[in-house]
Order: C-alpha cells, then structure tokens, then sequence
C-alpha cells in the first residue's frame, strides 16, 4: 500500500510538470495551430536562467525563478515573431545584430563598444526594413503550412541545444533551490521537498492560466482566435497581441518545468529538454486543444510513468529493459488514440467535403 | 532551332517519357558516365581532388547514396502521400540489425539478405499503416514519433538481435554477387578499394530506387497517392482505396528505408541506436525538405547536400579560421564546437528553407529551368 501511495505521490509530482508543459503546447496550439517542438529549448533556456540569477548572481531562488520565466516568455515571444511570422524587420535587424557583434567582439573589439555598436546597427537596420516594407506596403506576414512550421520549430529546438551549452558549458550544475535532499515523512510516505513545491508551485501557475483563460479580456480574445481567426479580426482581437501572450505563455510555464525538473535530487543537464518528448503523449492524450484535458493527460502519464518504474522489477518484467517507462507511456497514447482519435478532451475535427 | 514550343508536352506517352528531351538524354549519359567513372578518377582528376580537399572523400559520397535511397522513400510517403512521418530512421534500423543477424547468425548471401531486409522492412511498414490511417495531421506525427522512441527502446534491450546500446557488428553480412565481391572488388586484373567498390554497389541501387519511386508516382498508384496528399476526402469519393493506398505508401517507405538501412550497416560495418536516433529521422525529413518535397532528383540532391554540409565545414574550419569557432579537439578560444556550428547551421538551414524556398532545392532548380525555357520572354 505504501509503495502504491509512494508511486503515485511520486508519480503527480513528475506529472505536475507534464502538465504545465503540455499547457505550453496546447495554449500554442489554441491560437496558432502550431506544435512548438522548439518548447523542448525553452525548458533548457528558462532551467539555465534561473541557474544564471540564483547561482552566479546570487538572488534569492524564488525571485530567480520568477524572472527567469519572464526572460523566458520574451525570447520566446522574439522567436515566434522572426521564425513563425517571419517580420522581415526583426529578422535583418536581429541578423545585423548578431552578425556583426561577432565580427567586432572576435576581432578584438570590447564587450560593451562590440554590443553597442552592433545594437545601434541592427536598429537602424530594422528601421530602414520598416520604412521599405512601409512604403512598399507588404509588411504581411507569411503564412506556413503546418508541417513546415513543426520543421521551423524543430530547427529553433537544434539551434538551443546548442547555444546553451556554449554559454554555459556541458557539466551538471546545481541549480540553488533552497530544498535540495530535504523530505518530509508522513507515515512511512516520504515525501521530498522538491516535488511537493513542484506540485504546489505547478498548481499556483495552472490556477493562474485558467484565471486568465476564463476571466480576462486576453483570455475571451484567446478562445475567440481558437474558435475561429476570421472571426476573431472581424471582432478587433489582435491576432498579433494573441500570438504573442501564447508564446509568452508557453514561454513561462516552460521556465518553471524546466526549473523544478532540475531542482532537487536531479541536477541541471543539457539533456532537460529530453522530458518535452515525454510531454507530448500526454498531450495527445488530453486532446490538442484542450486545457484542461492537458493537466489530466499530464498527470495520468506521470502516475503511468512513475508506477511502471515501481512495479516492473516486482513483478518480473525486468526482461522488458532498462528505461521501459518511457515506452509504456507512448503505450497508453497509442491505446487511448487507437479508442479515441481526438483524445480524451480534444475536440473531434470536422471535415467538410 | 529548338523553341519553346518543342517541349511542350502534347500527348500523354510524352508526359511519361523519362528522358524525353535530347539534353535530359545528355545528362544521363553525363550521370551514366559519372557513376562508371567517379570512383576511378576521384583521386587523380584535379576538380575532384580539390572537392576532396574540402572533405568530401569517397566514404562520404557513399553516406550521401544510402542517404539518397532512404529519403526517396520517405519523399514517397511525406512527400507525394502526404504523411508526415517522424519515425523513418526506425525502419532504417530494422535493415541495419536484420543484415547484422542474417549475415553473422544465418551467413545469408548477399542476394537474400537484402531483398530479406526490405521485406522485413514492409512487413513493418504494413503494420504500422493502419495506425496511420486513423490519424491525421499533428496527431500522426506525434504517433511516428514515439515510434522513434518505441524503437529505440527494442533497439537498446533486445540484446540477443541488436547487441544493445554497444551495438552489433555488420561486417559478416556478406557482398557477393556472383563472382563480385564489392569489399574486396577486382575487375580485370585490376583491384579496388572497399570505398570504390561500395560506390558503385550503392549509386546503382540509388538509381534502382529512383527508378521505381518515379515508376510508381508518374503511373496511376503515383496519381493515386498525390490525389490524398492533396485532399484525402476527395480521393476517396472518386474511388480512391484509402487503406490501400496509405497502406502501399507506408509498406514501401519502409521497405525501401530498410534496404538502405542493410547497406548503411555494411558500409558502416558496425551499427548502434545512436544511429536510428531521432536525430537521424530530422535529418531524412531536412533532406527532402531542402531537396524538395515530392520531387525524385530532390530527394538525391538534398542528401548531397545534407550529407556533404558537415564534411565540407569540417574541411573548411581546418583551413580557415571561423569567428566565434574553436576546433574540436581544444582550438583556440571559441565559443562554439565544430560540431555545434554544423548543428547550428542545420538547424537554420531547415528553418530558413521552409520560410524563404519551401519547395527546396528542386524548386530553385524548376525556376531556373522555367526561365531558360521560355527565354527572352519572362513569362
């Protein structure tokens, strides 16, 4: 009983941060129709981050974490508007940018001239590209089809991957969080630190996205570009100020699984944002546009997940591997979608002929 | 005086015709002559050592060949069929470690264990076509996806077969045909490297592939296959088998993935699961991105592409000193790794290719060739 009540405690804790990436995706999905693999970086970026204020920096933890989400939500906000809405004026101003901060920085130039410099250049840049785009009147962003944009994300997700190590090298980091190795016992459970504020934590920002969601004017605008983009323009509903606050969003969220999956006893890896591919079976589960469905899938993957890791040496199935809950939860999708296309909460598509 | 007027196509035996212009009839003599030649002259003819120099040796062209079939089969599935499929390096897989077994554990000849292979290939494909069949869209590619992950898992734990995560050698799987063996390769008196040998196995069984990929697009199970990439519904209502279709494109796209697997394994002589990653299925997807979806020469000209890009910035990075880039092996104070500069570029090569040329590199190439055609006139 113990054990089942250990694995199921266990088991939310690692779902609670399914769910608050799958709401990243599914809030992504609401208004653009995109899947954001590129969430998988996020994760890695928003987890380095809160390491960069709470270790090098020094700040309080919590503190760190609340504006590591935030720096999170506006590169994600940036990536969507150069890769998925390709604004020609972010693009060549930020290619000046970076371009020629690495041409001045690596021939000698000092950090604050090369950033400066190549700042002042890459605005002018963007100015210009805007006055052209202006005056020639195509200022209209491009449209992509679905599957070129899960590409375009997947190509941002390699980018990351990347990128991050060569900031902050390959080594385990420890990420600061003030509950390190700490349990707490309640009758013969353990229960660790890290996971209960995990849940806790998860849960005050899920509360917080429904709030949203239900009751202010973002959130109705939010809804209304779900059930259809016409509409929503005719409306007045900025599908611009939409795709953004999803971006940011789905920005945030990731900075917190990605934090408080490297809290505690696990440490701060570049693999992190291995955990997203365990985040889309719970997904698919809950249906792709469904918020809710979203933090059910998330939780019943992770039980899934958690007690499979529990009772497969028990019950004889070590044959089955090393690592085999991970299968047993794209298992369960397929089942659950092999019953339900859609599904559990999805909404089922309607094709006209 | 040809005009523009000659290569209009009026009749229908026109359209099917292969070569049916006297420059495309030059051209594959050009490549006829290529594919005999190349593995002779690589080493002495000047151009060919210069490209060498840049890193693109013999052994690469070879990846680039196994490549090429893999992607022709994938572009018959994502790009003609229209599903999207994450999962293709899992087939690949299946034809690397079936060589590995049929070749050390059966001592199969080369001529049943590859056609072994392939069908080993499309007995999975047939299996997993159904599933593709109720799903649509985003939720297949989630679906192909845990595939990867499905197959990595047997990939790693079925020691017996695959040898787990240390893997398994290929170099029993034996290359003979006949006389020829294609490691060991002498012709007329004369010897050849194992390189040599395996170009001339691999290119021929590119172009086989390439062969039967446009066979069966420019007939009607290719006009079939087009017609639910374009709108499923549709096909069906003019009577299009939507089982059998999705089913035959599945089957084949992994046949032909095995296939390639099974020579990847010997060329490679030794496979692992790092090899039938994830990674490598993006990287089939990328190749018949930037090569052009739905399209036979792209999927062969992005695997160039695909395939020589991290060789040839390699061979560059050795010569040339690239900002912000250490070597590999401790280089002087750079930010990024070699082999992070050829992700990063990977990366945004996929990105960019979709935003700026979604058809790809054959798209570029159709561009090129509707300009000349009509020739001085623009449109």
């Amino acid at each position: 009983m113990n054990q089942l009540l250990q694995g199921l405690f266990d088991g939310v804790a690692l779902g609670a941060q399914y769910s608050v990436i799958v709401v990243g995706f599914v809030v992504i999905y609401r208004a653009t129709g995109i899947i954001n693999f590129a969430q998988g970086g996020f994760v890695l970026i928003g987890a380095y981050v809160t390491y960069n204020i709470s270790q090098t920096w020094g700040w309080n933890f919590y503190l760190a974490l609340l504006m590591s989400m935030l720096v999170t939500a506006a590169i994600s906000i940036v990536m969507q508007r150069i890769l998925l809405q390709w604004v020609l004026r972010e693009v060549v101003g930020m290619a000046l940018w970076l371009v020629l901060w690495a041409l001045l920085y690596f021939n000698g130039w000092g950090h604050a001239p090369a950033v400066a410099v190549s700042l002042l250049v890459g605005l002018v840049g963007f100015g210009v590209t805007r006055r052209i785009e202006q005056h020639r009147g195509s200022g209209q962003a491009r449209e992509l089809p679905i599957f070129g944009s899960i590409m375009v994300t997947i190509g941002l997700l390699y980018v990351i991957k990347q990128v991050v190590p060569s900031i902050w090298g390959f080594a385990e980091l420890n990420m600061g969080d003030p509950w390190g190795l700490n349990v707490t016992r309640v009758g013969g459970l353990v229960l660790s630190h890290a996971k209960l504020w995990t849940i806790g934590l998860t849960v005050t920002a899920l509360v917080a996205f429904f709030a949203v969601n239900r009751y202010t004017k973002i959130g109705v605008a939010m809804r209304a570009t779900h059930f259809d983009h016409e509409a929503a323009v005719a409306q007045g509903i900025s599908l611009k100020v939409v795709f953004a606050v999803a971006f940011g969003i789905a920005g945030a969220v990731a900075a917190l699984a990605g934090t408080t999956a490297g809290a505690g006893i696990a440490q701060l890896t570049t693999n992190l944002d291995l955990i997203v591919f365990l985040a889309f079976p719970a997904m698919i589960l809950g249906g792709f546009d469904s918020p809710g469905g979203a933090v059910l899938g998330g939780i019943i993957i992770g039980v899934v997940q958690n007690l499979t890791k529990v009772y497969q040496p028990e019950w004889d199935l070590n044959w089955l591997g090393v690592g085999f809950d991970r299968v047993t939860v794209y298992i369960v999708m397929l089942i659950v979608l092999m019953i339900r296309p859609y599904g559990l909460f999805g909404t089922r598509e309607v094709h006209r002929v | 005086m040809s005009g523009p007027w000659k290569d209009l196509k009026v009749r229908y035996q026109d359209d099917l015709r292969l070569f049916g212009s006297p420059t495309l009839r030059l051209g594959l003599v050009a490549l006829v002559l290529a594919y005999l030649f190349i593995p002779v002259w690589w080493e002495t003819f000047p151009v060919t050592r210069l490209i060498e120099g840049w890193g693109l040796t013999m052994t690469t062209l070879n990846y680039v060949g196994i490549f090429a079939i893999g992607a022709l089969g994938l572009n018959l599935l994502t790009g003609y069929t229209g599903q999207v499929s994450l999962g293709h390096s899992v087939f690949v897989g299946v034809g690397a470690y079936f060589a590995a077994y049929a070749g050390a554990t059966w001592d199969l000849p080369f001529w049943l264990w590859l056609p072994g292979a392939t069908l080993l290939g499309f007995a999975v494909g047939v299996l997993i076509g159904p599933f593709a069949l109720r799903l649509r869209g985003n939720y297949l590619v989630v679906v192909t996806l845990g595939l990867v992950f499905v197959g990595d898992h047997v990939f790693r734990n079925w020691r017996s077969v695959t040898g787990g995560n240390a893997g398994v050698s290929v170099s029993k799987a034996p290359l003979e045909v006949g006389p020829i063996d294609f490691r060991d390769l002498t012709l007329f008196g004369h010897g050849f490297e194992k390189e040599q040998g395996f170009f001339w196995l691999i290119w021929g069984f590119v172009a086989i592939t390439a062969l039967l990929v446009k066979n069966i697009v420019r007939t009607r199970p290719g006009r079939a296959l087009q017609a639910v990439r374009d709108r499923d519904i549709a096909a069906e209502i003019i009577g299009i088998d939507l089982f059998r279709y999705k089913t035959m494109a599945f089957a084949i796209s992994s046949a032909i993935a095995a296939m390639a697997g099974g020579l990847y394994g010997t060329l490679q002589a030794y496979v692992s699961p790092i090899d039938f990653g994830l990674g490598i299925a993006i990287q089939y997807i990328a190749i018949i991105i930037l090569g052009g979806l739905g399209t036979v020469h792209g999927s062969i000209i992005g695997a160039l592409f695909v395939g020589a890009l991290p060789r040839v910035i390699d061979g560059l990075a050795k010569d040339f000193d690239i900002p912000a880039v250490g070597g590999d092996k401790g280089g002087s104070g750079g930010i990024l790794s070699v082999s992070s500069l050829n992700q990063i570029i990977f990366g945004l090569l996929i990105a960019g290719f979709l935003l700026l040329e979604p058809r790809g590199i054959a798209g570029i190439w159709a561009r090129v060739k509707a300009y000349f055609k009509a020739w001085p006139f623009s449109y």
